[in-house]
C-alpha cells in the first residue's frame, strides 16, 4: 500500500511504497515545476569490493574502479547506446558514482513514463561481453587522466589516502589505469547480481509527477519482470585504526600557487539513523562555527593572506568512515596550517562555542535546506542518500531545532584528535625541492 | 513571464509571482560596454561591495547579520556577455511563511538597499585595507585561471585566435590593471556605474507584485539616466580565406586538452540563430552528437569530446581530452563530422533528438528562480514577449538542409593542443 507523509511545516507530501520485490519507490510532486527527475540508484559504491557473490558462499575481492565501470557499462546494449533512447524523449541523462553509491538518473520535461520506462529497463536489463568491456577501457582510461591533471582532485584524494589505513575509501572510485584492465564481463555480472537486486535500491521521482498514477506505472513495470528472492549482502571491510597512516604527504605540479589541505578522521562511524544524523548534522554546524565566513579563524586568516576566495572546509561521513576536510590555495601552507591546528587545539582545550554561536548557525542551517528544497536534484540524491543510512531527510529541520551544545561537542570530538589529523599539499613543481 | 515596470530611464525593474519556490531571489545588474580597464575596476568592486557596508563595518558583522536572517545568500560578481560588462548583485531568502519568525524578506531589502547605497566609505573613499585584499583576491583569481588545464587552453586559443577583442578579453581584467587600480579610482568606477549604467533588476518569488514594486521604488532610489544600446554584431565579418593555424603548448601534465576554434557568420541576433543551435547540437553538444558517437564511442579515443557555439563573438568550440600521440586522428575524426554535416549526412533521429534536447534545455532552466532570471536577461534582448515556446517553437522549423547550409559556413580557424611535456 502506498503511503503518503505530509510535512506542514515544509508544504510537501512525499509517497512512499516498498514492492514485493523489495524496490523502496518515493515520489514527491512539486508545485509548479514542468521538469521531473528521476534517480534509480543501488546501495553499491567503490568501497563494496570485497563481499560474497550472491549464489555462492567465498568471499572474493575484485578489481578496484569496477562499481565506476559497471556504471559506464550499463548504458551500452545490444541495440546500441542508451543515451539515443533518451534523447529521443528530450530527457538528458546521467550517472554517478560515489563511494557507497550508484546513481542513473534523467531530467525531464515531456514523455515522462516512456522515460521511465527506459530508465528501469536498461538498470535491469544488464548486457556484457568481453569486447564491449574491452572497448570501454579507452574511455574510462582518459577519464582517469583528466582527474590525474585536476590539482584539487589530487589534494583531495591525496589527503584521504594519508587518512586510512585500509579501509577501501582511499582507493580511487574509477581505479586506475592499471587495475581497470582486470575487469572482465564476468566480474561485472557477478558485481550485478550481488548489488542490482531491487531490494538493494530506491527509485526517487520528484517535480512534475501524479503519485498515484507514477506508483501504478512503476508497479506495472516490475510486476512484469522476475526477480530472484531478496538476500543479505555479505560485505567484509578491513578493520581500521583510529590513526592517519601518513601524516604528511607533498606533489609537484604545474600549478601557479600550493594548494594546502587537512583532513581529520572521524572515529565512532559505525552509526546510522537517528545518532548518525545528530553526529553529521552537529559536525557540520561545528565546521561552519569555527571556519565559516563569519568566524575569527576566516577574518584572520583572509586578512593575512593564508586564504583566498578556493577556502573550503566539509564534512563527509558514511557507515564505516568519516572527515572532515579544510583547505585552501595558498602561499603559505606552513602558516595556514598552524593557524587551522591552533584553532582545533583552542576548540578542544577551552570550547569557546556558546548558544549564541550555536543559535545563529542553527538559523542559518534551516535556510539552506529550506533553499535547497527548490532543487529537485538534491532532493532525490539526498534523499536516497538519507535512506541508504536510515535516515529521513526530513527529519533534518526537526533535529536542528533540538540540536544542543553537548551535541556539538559529541561530534567534534570524534574528528578533534591529532593523532587523526593529516595534512597534503600541492606545490608548483619548478618551485618542488 | 516578467511582469515589466521602468522605474525611471534606464533603470527597468521585472517581477514575477510564482508559488514554485520557497525562497525570494532578488537579481540586480548593472550593464556598460566592455572595456579592459574597466572590467579589472568592476571585478574588485563587487568584492569590495560584497565584504562590508556603512552599517557592518567588518566582514564578520555582516555575515553574521545575514547567518542570522536565515543563511540569506548574498553576493556580487563581475562578468562579461557579448560586449557588456555586468555586475550585478544576487541575493536570495527563505519565504517568511516557511519560517517560524516573520521579517526577513523586509530585512533583506533594507541590506540591499545598504550595500547598494551605502558603502564602506570613510571620508569619500572606499577603506583601503580593504580595497587591497580585494585587489589581493581579484589577481589570485586571475592567476589560478592557469592552474584548470581545460579552462587555461580554452583561453590560450581565445587569445590566439580573437587577439583584443570581446571574445577573448579576461572577465576579470588582468593582474597588470588590477595592480595599478587605485581606491579613487575604484570609487569613481562606483558612482559611474551608479548613475550612468544600465539597470535591470529581477524579483521572483511567492510575493505581492504590486506591494514589491512600491517598496522597490521607495528603497532603491536610482537616478535616470541615457541607456546607449550596445549591440553586438548581427553577422560576423568571416576572416578572409587564410590557412589553419597549428599551435602546441607544453605543461607538465598527462592528458592532451585538443581544443578547436571555428568561426561562423551567425551570432545571437542573426534570424539563423536557432539554425545554429541545431546545428552545434547534432555536430558536438549532446551525448548522442555525432562527435559523442564518433571520438567517444565508436574510437573509445575520448571521456569527452563536445562542441560549444558561442553566439555572442561567431565562434564554435570543439573541446576533447586524448592521448596526445593521436592528435592526428582525432583531429582528422573532428573535421569528418562537420564534413558530414556539410554533405547532408543529417538523420531524422539527430534532429529529433537535438530538438527534444533543446525543448527540455530550456523549460528546465525555468524551473529555478536563477535559471529564469539569466535564461530571460539574455533573450529579452531578442523579444521581450518570449516564452519557451516561441523559443521551441523556432527550433522546430529547422530542417536539414538548414543545418547542412549552416554547417557550410563553419570554417575551422585554429588547432590548439596543450599537452605533456614528454609528448612530441
Amino acid at each position: 500500500m502506498m503511503k503518503n507523509i505530509h510535512f506542514d511545516n515544509l508544504q510537501e507530501t512525499l509517497y512512499n511504497e516498498k514492492l514485493d520485490n523489495g524496490l523502496d519507490v518515493y515520489i514527491l510532486p512539486k508545485r509548479g515545476f514542468s521538469k521531473t527527475f528521476v534517480t534509480f540508484t543501488t546501495k553499491y559504491g567503490s568501497i563494496d569490493r570485497t563481499f560474497i557473490p550472491r549464489g555462492k558462499t567465498e568471499e572474493v575481492t575484485v578489481p578496484d574502479g569496477i562499481a565506476h565501470f559497471l556504471e559506464h557499462k550499463m548504458f551500452e546494449k545490444e541495440d546500441g547506446d542508451v543515451f539515443q533512447k533518451f534523447s529521443v524523449h528530450g530527457a538528458s541523462a546521467n550517472a554517478f558514482t560515489s563511494f557507497t553509491r550508484t546513481a542513473y538518473l534523467f531530467s525531464a520535461t515531456d514523455k515522462l513514463y516512456d522515460n521511465t520506462e527506459i530508465l528501469l529497463d536498461f538498470v535491469q536489463e544488464p548486457y556484457f561481453t568481453e569486447k564491449t568491456v574491452d572497448k570501454e577501457k579507452g574511455i574510462i582510461a582518459q577519464e582517469i587522466t583528466m582527474y590525474d591533471d585536476q590539482p584539487d582532485w589530487r589534494l583531495y584524494f591525496g589527503t584521504i589516502e594519508n587518512l586510512f589505513h585500509e579501509h577501501p575509501v582511499k582507493i580511487d572510485i574509477a581505479g586506475t589505469v592499471a587495475s581497470i584492465q582486470d575487469i572482465t564481463a564476468d566480474y561485472l555480472y557477478e558485481c550485478y547480481e550481488t548489488f542490482y537486486h531491487p531490494s538493494n535500491m530506491v527509485l526517487f521521482v520528484v517535480g512534475a509527477v501524479d503519485p498515484e498514477e507514477m506508483m501504478a506505472f512503476i508497479k506495472k513495470n516490475q510486476d512484469a519482470k522476475t526477480f530472484e528472492d531478496p538476500a543479505d549482502i555479505i560485505r567484509s571491510f578491513p578493520t581500521e585504526m583510529d590513526t592517519v597512516a601518513i601524516t604528511e604527504r607533498k606533489l609537484a605540479m604545474d600549478i601557479s600557487k600550493p594548494k594546502f589541505n587537512m583532513g581529520m578522521k572521524c572515529t565512532n562511524t559505525d552509526i546510522d539513523g537517528e545518532e548518525m544524523l545528530i553526529q553529521e548534522l552537529s559536525a557540520g554546524l561545528v565546521l561552519d562555527i569555527l571556519f565559516g565566513r563569519s568566524s575569527d579563524f576566516y577574518t584572520e586568516t583572509y586578512n593575512d593572506g593564508l586564504i583566498d576566495e578556493s577556502f573550503s572546509y566539509d564534512f563527509t561521513m558514511e557507515n564505516g568512515f568519516g572527515f572532515a576536510m579544510v583547505g585552501s590555495d595558498t602561499d603559505q601552507p606552513e602558516q595556514l596550517e598552524k593557524a587551522i591546528r591552533t584553532t582545533v587545539k583552542n576548540t578542544v582545550d577551552t570550547w569557546p562555542i556558546t548558544d549564541l554561536e550555536l543559535n545563529r548557525m542553527r538559523k542559518k542551517k534551516i535556510g539552506q535546506f529550506m533553499r535547497s528544497l527548490n532543487s529537485p536534484e538534491f532532493i532525490a540524491n539526498q534523499f536516497t542518500r538519507y535512506t541508504f543510512n536510515n535516515m529521513n531527510l526530513f527529519d533534518v529541520v526537526p533535529t536542528l531545532e533540538k540540536l544542543t551544545l553537548e551535541n556539538l561537542k559529541d561530534a567534534f570530538q570524534t574528528f578533534s584528535d591529532e593523532s587523526g589529523h593529516t595534512v597534503y599539499s600541492i606545490v608548483p613543481a619548478d618551485k618542488a625541492e | 513571464m516578467f511582469k515589466k515596470v521602468e522605474l525611471q530611464e534606464g533603470v527597468t525593474l521585472y517581477i514575477r509571482k510564482s508559488e514554485q519556490f520557497k525562497t525570494v531571489n532578488f537579481s540586480i545588474k548593472w550593464k556598460t560596454a566592455l572595456d579592459e580597464k574597466k572590467s579589472a575596476l568592476r571585478a574588485v568592486l563587487a568584492n569590495v561591495l560584497e565584504e562590508s557596508n556603512g552599517r557592518y563595518r567588518s566582514q564578520t558583522e555582516f555575515r553574521n547579520a545575514l547567518d542570522e536572517l536565515y543563511g540569506t545568500v548574498l553576493y556580487t560578481d563581475a562578468g562579461k556577455r557579448g560586449e557588456t560588462n555586468i555586475v550585478s548583485l544576487s541575493a536570495e531568502c527563505v519565504n517568511d511563511e516557511y519560517l517560524s519568525e516573520g521579517g526577513v524578506l523586509e530585512e533583506v531589502l533594507s541590506l540591499i538597499k545598504t550595500v547598494i547605497f551605502d558603502p564602506n566609505v570613510v571620508d569619500g573613499q572606499f577603506d583601503e585595507t580593504v580595497v587591497n585584499r580585494e585587489k589581493r583576491s581579484v589577481k589570485e583569481r586571475i592567476r589560478s585561471l592557469y592552474d584548470d588545464k581545460t579552462r587555461f587552453a580554452q583561453m590560450r586559443m581565445l587569445e590566439l585566435i580573437r587577439p583584443d577583442s570581446a571574445a577573448s578579453a579576461p572577465s576579470y581584467g588582468t593582474e597588470k590593471d588590477v595592480d595599478a587600480l587605485t581606491s579613487a579610482d575604484l570609487f569613481a568606477a562606483y558612482e559611474s556605474m551608479l548613475n550612468e549604467d544600465e539597470i535591470d533588476i529581477y524579483i521572483v518569488g511567492d510575493i505581492d507584485e504590486d506591494d514589491m514594486t512600491e517598496k522597490i521604488r521607495s528603497l532603491l532610489t536610482f537616478n535616470s539616466r541615457k541607456v546607449n544600446k550596445r549591440q553586438t554584431a548581427t553577422q560576423q565579418t568571416m576572416a578572409q580565406e587564410t590557412e589553419v593555424r597549428h599551435v602546441r603548448e607544453k605543461q607538465d601534465m598527462k592528458q592532451g586538452k585538443l581544443h578547436l576554434g571555428f568561426s561562423t557568420p551567425v551570432t545571437f541576433r542573426h534570424p539563423d540563430y536557432p539554425k545554429m543551435q541545431i546545428t552545434n547540437g547534432v555536430f558536438g553538444g549532446f551525448a548522442h552528437s555525432k562527435l559523442f558517437i564518433n571520438v567517444r564511442e565508436k574510437e573509445s579515443m575520448a571521456y569527452y569530446a563536445s562542441s560549444s557555439y558561442s553566439s555572442h563573438y561567431g565562434l564554435l568550440y570543439v573541446m576533447a581530452g586524448i592521448d596526445a600521440e593521436l592528435e592526428e586522428k582525432a583531429v582528422n575524426l573532428i573535421n569528418a563530422q562537420l564534413t558530414a554535416l556539410q554533405q547532408g549526412e543529417i538523420t531524422d533521429l539527430e534532429m529529433e533528438q537535438t530538438k527534444a534536447l533543446l525543448a527540455n534545455g530550456i523549460k528546465s532552466a525555468f524551473d529555478s528562480a536563477r535559471g529564469q532570471i539569466e535564461v530571460f536577461d539574455q533573450y529579452k534582448e531578442l523579444d521581450e514577449n518570449f516564452t519557451a515556446d516561441t523559443i521551441i517553437a523556432g527550433w522546430e522549423s529547422v530542417t536539414k538542409d538548414d543545418v547542412k547550409n549552416m554547417a557550410s559556413d563553419i570554417k575551422l580557424e585554429i588547432v590548439y593542443l596543450l599537452s605533456g611535456k614528454e609528448a612530441n
